[in-house]
């Protein structure tokens, strides 16, 4: 990017052909329509020519790029309409983890189906919405003993499943 | 447009950027801004009759401290709000130093006048014009500032308009030092404060629409 604000047509291509996987990736995951997402990666690739001056020589590149290329997603989600607070929105995007994340509550659901319902019920409650045992008793209207049972029982099934020892 | 295609496009008749490209920038849109700025004031409203030997006295360069501080403070953080990446406006608190030094002069100021006359010193004879003349004047210097915005990167748009209202509103109260007559500093801090206050809260409002890209 130095090399390219002092003028070096060869080093600025470059670096905007590298730049296109990355951007592509960023807005993929993040816009539902791919030809909105190519539309994005060039209205960044053109607001990061225009805007070149602001790049900082002595701070990081990529917190630079990805700066703009949010601003221009923000921006896009207000254009759309689609309604999104942007406070949440940064959240999503700070948290690189966003996709695993989602990935592992989905793996986390299906492995619960596969209990009945009373122990599925009892770990949820307890484990994922962090509810007490007397709470989770009194929702389900039964003791709070079969609770303790139910959690015990099926996280011990969940573990031999995973494990890849299931009875 | 096909992307490779684009990216030839930009890197093409590529012009080499100075390293202190967006200071250069904001320079010049405030400066042109200033300049129309000034011809409003030398004539539109006049020099103050008597400029030159106010220029000796202590409140003209009272009033001059005031307004150029809190224009240079802000200019830094226009510059600031000019890049993308995330800002801690916190980190800028210094900005309300000279809000704090002028505080202190209008104390000493009060202590050694009659009470009988607080109100006239405070309200000066220009109290009604002031904040709004300053407001006036610092829409040219604010259009500068919106035309040096658009090779920039404002991603706090409400905060940058502020900031470029601000620094607006205390070039163009600078300039309107050179045609106001008041002397007290209780004067300044409450009606040039409200004036560039106005401006900053001009600038927020209109920030979003005009510096969005």
């Amino acid at each position: 990017m130095i090399s390219a604000l002092d003028g070096s047509e060869a080093s600025y291509h470059a670096l905007l052909m590298a730049l296109v996987p990355l951007l592509r990736g960023f807005f993929k995951r993040h816009v539902r329509d791919h030809a909105d997402a190519e539309d994005l990666v060039q209205e960044t690739l053109t607001a990061l020519h225009i805007r070149r001056s602001t790049y900082d020589r002595e701070r990081g590149f990529s917190a630079w790029l990805f700066a703009i290329a949010r601003h221009k997603m923000i921006d896009h989600y207000r254009k759309s309409r689609q309604t999104c607070s942007t406070d949440a929105l940064d959240q999503i995007l700070l948290s690189d983890g966003f996709e695993a994340q989602s990935n592992a509550r989905m793996d986390v659901d299906r492995l619960l189906e596969t209990l009945p319902s009373k122990q599925a019920r009892a770990i949820r409650s307890t484990r994922i919405d962090g509810s007490s045992v007397a709470e989770a008793a009194e929702s389900a209207e039964i003791g709070k003993s079969d609770v303790k049972v139910s959690v015990h029982r099926g996280l011990k099934a969940l573990a031999a499943r995973v494990l890849g020892t299931a009875r | 447009m096909n992307t490779d295609t684009l990216i030839r496009s930009l890197a093409t008749n590529l012009t080499p950027v100075s390293r202190h490209a967006v200071g250069k920038r904001i320079f010049a849109g405030l400066t042109l801004g200033s300049l129309v700025t000034l011809g409003l004031v030398a004539g539109g409203l006049g020099l103050r009759a008597d400029l030159p030997r106010a220029l000796s006295g202590f409140p003209f360069w009272m009033k001059w401290f005031y307004t150029i501080s809190m224009a240079a403070g802000a200019m830094v953080l226009v510059a600031r709000l000019a890049r993308p990446e995330p800002v801690r406006l916190r980190r800028f608190w210094p900005l309300a130093l000279p809000v704090g030094i002028m505080a202190i002069l209008v104390a000493i100021e009060l202590a050694g006048t009659p009470t009988s006359r607080w109100l006239e010193i405070w309200l000066g004879k220009t109290w009604r014009t002031c904040p709004w003349t300053i407001l006036g004047l610092s829409i040219p210097i604010f259009a500068g500032l919106l035309w040096a915005f658009r090779r920039l990167a404002p991603t706090r748009l409400r905060a940058a308009g502020a900031a470029a209202g601000l620094a607006s509103g205390a070039c163009a109260a600078t300039l309107y030092c050179l045609h106001c007559p008041e002397t007290s500093a209780a004067f300044l801090l409450t009606w040039y404060s409200l004036g560039l206050g106005l401006a900053a809260t001009a600038g927020a409002l209109v920030g979003e629409r005009l510096l969005g890209w």
